[in-house]
């Protein structure tokens, strides 16, 4: 080494020191506060991050300077977050496991087997029973669950759900809504026919089964042709909320990202509370009003609104287009009287699906990926209508993909 | 960046002199690129300017003029001689141009072909269950079950009947029957590829970062099949 590279070495080194140095400090007093949100990151390299942050209103972060990288094997986008613990199915090897960020690093506490299980539900009962519900990995058209104590870890109960397995040319099945009434479960689903590896063909049906809890034995099914695929894979993004009276609403998805029927309308359907089939005097035809477009994931703000995400059909080309063009919009509707509140003025949001809504009183946080504008967790204040930028994530992120 | 060379079918092009001059220049596109080299390694080529009958006329004329200025005329004998020397050295200068041009185009076809054109591929798995893995110079292959995959050579146009998990060791275009551009593919990256047997099927090319992103009815099959 001669002097010039060893005085360079010199040099960075002491660079590298300075700024960690100066960073450092800041950090360590952020890191006493709690965090309280959790954001999931793809970075533009196709890497995964786990940002926590205490606030969603200022600042910016960066995916390398202020997340963990994570193995999407381990936590995937479609992880589960609560009480500041992660929980996530790997389905090759089966392990749910529980993770915590202890000082920037993720830390296994534990971990289950759920054999040949792949999740297409999941609903929370109280802070520790976690009910997962999904498909036979093996045999697609089998719907089995597991009921799981989070505290320890340990599967209360498993098995099959009374479900009709698929008939006639059908031969897959998704489950989209799964809600809980006391000792009764309601189960929305519908059938599919897998045609290649690039195409398949959906039911023109919602099919609602109430099955008797715990037992899950089915009850009564009821079938709805006013539109097709109730909900979609939760764990990803919402597609069903209650109101403060306990009424049960419903989005179907027949857009071609999920159900794929695009002639049938993107809905809200509704089961009243107290009741036990879809409500027919209800239908709230998203697809017929001024969206005139599909719509994936439904999240309730309160007092009878809800904000809907919606594509734009005449700005994609296809599903190979699809999650990359900023094309979404995202509209506040009144979901008891029908109508369409007002489009949010926010930059066309990218991904085809994300978990990007978090509702704070009257303030509703949303992470925008814009082409143009950056990405940034808006903030919605319900009462005033006014939108703000808040966080900004920078660096190599190219999708925030959930924030929790 | 990789490009393979595509079919020119639907337009017919022309070998001219401002082509190849553009060749030189090496302004060419790839498709351009390919169909000089192709018209300078090929002997039943088209000529390179096909002259009308008033065309065909003047350049006799002016053949005759310049043949006339070498010929033995009493009345200039120094500036002829002058005119000859000229000639020889213009006709020399030429072919060494010619002979340099040519030896550099073989040199950028031979340069080109080391990377332009990809080794040829050709898998039928016939497994329903298995994944059959190929590893070739230019790309990692994960061929799905129940999948025939075929990667041309001479058209660059991938036909693929199932599917496909490509990771590229460099960057790369491809071409898919049933897509109408072309796709690139970065190194490292893996790509997921999708279409059924009947040509009008839809192709699905994904990144695998994006696939969560595809219909769970395509996603999950992928997941199956694949391991993923």
């Amino acid at each position: 080494m001669n002097l010039r590279s060893k005085l360079r070495l010199f040099f960075s080194c002491l660079l590298f020191a300075v700024i960690f140095g100066c960073t450092q400090h800041p950090q360590d007093k952020t890191a006493q506060l709690a965090p309280k949100y959790s954001l999931y990151i793809l970075a533009k390299d196709g890497s995964n991050y786990l940002i926590e942050t205490s606030s969603l209103a200022t600042g910016t972060l960066s995916p390398e300077n202020d997340g963990v990288a994570i193995d999407a094997d381990q936590i995937s986008r479609a992880d589960l977050v609560k009480d500041g613990y992660y929980y996530d199915l790997d389905e090759r090897t089966g392990q749910f496991a529980k993770y915590t960020i202890n000082n920037k690093k993720l830390k296994q506490i534990a971990a289950i087997t759920l054999k040949n299980f792949s999740i297409e539900n999941f609903e929370w009962f109280g802070s520790d029973t976690l009910l997962l519900t999904g498909l036979n990995h093996i045999k697609d058209s089998e719907v089995v669950y597991n009921l799981i104590t989070t505290t320890n870890m340990k599967v209360v109960k498993a098995g099959k759900m009374d479900i009709p397995k698929p008939q006639g040319i059908f031969n897959n099945i998704s489950v989209g809504v799964v809600e809980r009434r006391n000792n009764q479960l309601f189960v929305g689903y519908t059938y599919h026919q897998l045609l290649s590896p690039s195409s398949y063909h959906t039911s023109d049906t919602v099919y609602l089964s109430t099955l008797k809890y715990p037992e899950m034995k089915a009850e009564k099914l009821t079938k709805d042709t006013r539109s097709t695929y109730p909900g979609g894979i939760n764990t990803i993004q919402p597609y069903s909320f209650n109101d403060e009276q306990g009424n049960y609403y419903v989005m179907t998805c027949p857009g071609i990202a999920l159900g794929n029927r695009p002639e049938l309308p993107t809905a809200l359907m509704r089961i009243q509370r107290g009741e036990q089939q879809i409500d027919q005097n209800y239908f709230f035809d998203l697809s017929g009003s001024i969206i005139q477009n599909h719509a994936y994931g439904i999240w309730y703000v309160g007092h009878n609104y809800a904000i809907v995400r919606s594509e734009r059909k005449d700005l994609y080309k296809d599903l190979n287009d699809h999650y990359e063009t900023a094309h979404f919009s995202y509209y506040l509707i009144d979901v008891l009287n029908r109508k369409v509140i007002e489009r949010l003025k926010l930059p066309l949001d990218r991904g085809t699906r994300k978990n990007c809504i978090i509702v704070e009183g009257d303030v509703v946080y949303i992470a925008i990926n814009s082409k143009t504008e950056g990405n940034y967790i808006w903030q919605y204040h319900l009462k005033t209508k006014v939108l703000q930028k808040g966080l900004q994530l920078n660096g190599s992120t190219d999708y925030i993909l959930r924030i929790d | 960046m990789v490009s393979l060379p595509i079919q020119t079918n639907d337009q017919q092009m022309k070998i001219s002199k401002e082509l190849i001059e553009k060749f030189h220049r090496d302004e060419c596109s790839s498709e351009e690129k390919e169909f000089v080299q192709q018209w300078l390694f090929n002997d039943d080529g088209e000529e390179l300017v096909d002259f009308n009958e008033t065309e065909k006329e003047l350049h006799k004329v002016q053949m005759w003029d310049e043949i006339r200025t070498i010929l033995p005329q009493e009345n200039h004998p120094i500036q002829q001689q002058r005119t000859a020397r000229f000639q020889f050295w213009k006709g020399a200068i030429a072919a060494s141009i010619v002979f340099v041009l040519l030896i550099s185009g073989v040199a950028i076809y031979q340069h080109n072909s080391k990377n332009s054109v990809l080794q040829w591929v050709d898998v039928e798995n016939t497994s329903g269950i298995q994944v059959k893995y190929v590893d070739s110079k230019d790309f990692k292959l994960s061929v799905g079950p129940n999948t025939s995959a075929k990667i041309d050579q001479l058209t660059g146009i991938v036909d693929l009947a199932g599917s496909l998990l490509i990771q590229p060791k460099e960057d790369i275009e491809l071409e898919f029957t049933g897509a109408t551009k072309k796709m690139s593919f970065k190194k490292g990256q893996t790509y997921i590829i999708l279409k059924g047997k009947d040509g009008k099927d839809q192709v699905i090319i994904i990144n695998e970062k994006n696939l969560i992103d595809l219909p769970p009815i395509i996603q999950k099959q992928i997941i199956n099949e694949f391991k993923i």
